[in-house]
């Protein structure tokens, strides 16, 4: 019996050898020597593995970066920082398949279906960083914004990956400086700023517009 | 983080930071002209001056290499008042930090393990900034350390601060694009280098090798197996910098001692090495608890050839001042005297730079020399004023080395000045060996 892990490897390893997806499950079983409903016990399609690829990563990452000796000092900001850099060391091993799989669905501003199933992993992680940032007072809670600081790092996700798949700056320094640079501006925004008072300042005009 | 907020970091703001000076110029300009229409006698000396305020203030407000850029260019012109090279030098004190998960990538990336793998205990937050990076303190085998990490895309940064600057500088310094080429390719070469990490451990190395014999003199000790492309690890040398070491009022022999160390470190290099640390920013100096001079960066060293050599220091060392033939054959070879000069124009850049060699050359007259001397500076000060204002210095003249080998020597003079130390300029003199005659 084939395990997932198995098929998810050989999968990458053809894609990688011919630099296209195999024609059809049937072809790709039959090459692998396995039946094709030991395909569908783990996948729905090839597609799904591709999925199940980035999902990994993110998880992978997740836990790994977790284990550091310094992450407890980490502030919310440098956990999200430290992730991006663990998620982009993890994905030079990987980043033929990575960047091929994102270039089939990279078009336009909208996030490539691959990414659909390491949306969730990633939200869930960002949802405790920006918890424990919000509960130490480094984040400020704003009504109906602070709900949305999760999906403001889901864009920088999907940002820095774009930019990644793209750089060709050696060993991708480049990515570095748009991941330092871009975390830090969302930060700033997650933080307490003139933002606040400028929206404090228009709560109270509309109140009391009256007098204006 | 707060500090990084007062300065413009990124090429859009620093842009904006150099549009807006050029609008004011060209304001002053508006100012002018408009002011000449009534008055026809007004002279340019109030444009000049208004001009100079708003170029020095909109400068000190930038950081990184457009500022060095601009130092370095402006002193190859005139030596610069007293006043903005205080605010030059305070420039490089301050730079926005690192953050702790760029720190661990850095090592991960060059080493394959984070930092508290490799040493014993790594401090995550930096102790204080480094010109183009900052500094951790380590330890490991019981020895304390000092870990320089550099600010990611510092090469790219420097090349797009000069393209910047570039424009800026035609107008500021009224030279023309072919000139400013020449001195510009040399300050990039230069920074350039600077971000080179691993040359900068060879260097460091073979400069600390070589100097070592020099009395009262320490360096760090380099380990290039813990350093690599953007990391530099070394010992922690204990210390303080000159302005503290100052205000601890130290006494005359504990400055002279300190004065003779700096003068022994830079003489011994430019004669006995021809090439010298080439960056005597006061942050690069440590006075050690014992009494001695600690130095901690050799980023910048600056080779000096032969043919600039030999003419340049013949000047100083021996009576060539004094035969106006041999002087002006020097000049020649110097390019400060070009082949389309008048005769008048050869009477007058004679006349101004023989001055110039003379006063710099006032420290190598005597056996010693007393650098608390304020009528000396005054003089020097006073003859980069007169010369910023010559319409016959809008031309750049003199080889390129004279960007580095001036702001070496210049650096040199005013670090013993603020020490307040008498030298024995005899030690380390000048040398023109057989090779170097003609």
């Amino acid at each position: 019996m084939a395990t997932a892990t198995q098929i998810q490897k050989a999968y990458i390893d053809y894609v990688l050898s011919n630099g296209e997806s195999p024609k059809s499950v049937y072809v790709f079983t039959k090459r692998l020597k396995i039946a094709e409903e030991e395909f569908y016990l783990h996948f729905g399609s090839f597609t799904s593995i591709e999925k199940s690829f980035w999902a990994d990563a993110v998880s992978t990452v997740v836990s790994s970066i977790r284990q550091q000796e310094v992450w407890p000092s980490f502030s919310a900001r440098e956990k999200v920082l430290s992730f991006f850099y663990g998620f982009t060391e993890y994905l030079l091993r990987h980043r033929s398949f990575a960047v091929h799989t994102l270039r089939q669905h990279m078009r336009g501003l909208s996030a490539p279906p691959v990414l659909d199933d390491a949306k969730p992993v990633f939200e869930a992680f960002a949802e405790s960083v920006i918890a424990e940032g919000l509960e130490s007072g480094e984040l400020a809670e704003r009504r109906f914004f602070s709900k949305r600081y999760k999906d403001a790092l889901w864009v920088q996700f999907l940002f820095i990956m774009r930019f990644w798949a793209n750089d060709t700056s050696a060993a991708f320094s480049k990515t570095d400086e748009a991941i330092e640079k871009g975390i830090t501006v969302t930060f700033d925004l997650f933080q307490h700023s003139p933002l606040d008072n400028l929206l404090d300042y228009g709560k109270f005009l509309s109140r009391n517009g009256r007098f204006v | 983080m707060k500090e990084q907020k007062s300065i413009p970091t990124s090429k859009t703001q620093r842009s904006a930071k150099f549009v807006k000076t050029g609008l004011q110029v060209g304001g002053n300009y508006i100012k002018y002209y408009s002011k000449k229409l009534f008055n026809p006698d007004l002279t340019r000396d109030g444009l000049n001056e208004d001009n100079a305020a708003d170029i020095y203030a909109s400068l000190s407000e930038l950081k990184g290499s457009a500022l060095k850029v601009a130092q370095m260019l402006s002193m190859d012109k005139n030596i610069l008042p007293r006043a903005y090279v205080n605010k030059f030098t305070q420039s490089q004190y301050n730079a926005p930090p690192l953050s702790g998960p760029l720190v661990v990538r850095t090592f991960t990336r060059h080493f394959g393990k984070s930092p508290e793998q490799i040493y014993d205990r790594f401090d995550i937050r930096s102790t204080h900034a480094a010109s183009i990076g900052q500094v951790h303190r380590a330890e490991l085998n019981g020895k304390t350390l000092a870990v320089k990490i550099q600010y990611p895309g510092v090469g790219d940064s420097i090349s797009s601060d000069l393209k910047l600057v570039k424009p800026f500088a035609f107008r500021l310094l009224g030279m023309s694009e072919k000139e400013l080429n020449v001195y510009m390719q040399e300050v990039e070469e230069r920074l350039l280098e600077e971000t080179d990490y691993e040359l900068e451990v060879r260097r460091s190395q073979q400069f600390s090798q070589a100097c070592k014999h020099l009395d009262h003199v320490v360096f760090p000790t380099y380990y290039p197996e813990l350093s690599g492309p953007r990391v530099i690890t070394m010992d922690w040398l204990e210390g303080v910098h000159l302005k503290e070491f100052l205000q601890t009022n130290p006494s005359q022999e504990l400055r002279d001692r300190i004065g003779q160390a700096l003068w022994d470190f830079y003489n011994f290099q430019q004669h006995e090495l021809r090439a010298v640390h080439a960056d005597p920013h006061p942050g690069n100096f440590l006075i050690t608890p014992d009494g001695k001079l600690g130095i901690i960066d050799f980023g910048c060293i600056k080779e000096m050839p032969g043919e600039f050599y030999r003419p340049f220091f013949s000047l100083i060392l021996t009576d060539v001042l004094q035969n106006k033939q041999l002087t002006l054959q020097a000049f020649r070879e110097l390019e400060m005297i070009l082949p389309d000069d008048t005769a008048a124009e050869v009477d007058f850049y004679y006349e101004a730079y023989r001055e110039m060699i003379g006063l710099f050359a006032k420290p190598y007259a005597t056996a010693e020399f007393d650098f608390s001397d304020q009528q000396f500076f005054e003089k020097l000060y006073s003859y980069g004023e007169r010369i910023s204002k010559m319409p016959e210095f809008k031309q750049a003249r003199g080889v390129k080395h004279f960007i580095y080998v001036n702001r070496t020597n210049f650096g040199l003079y005013t670090i013993l000045h603020d020490l307040r130390a008498r030298v024995k300029t005899s030690r380390y003199r000048p040398v023109l060996t057989i090779t170097d005659q003609k």
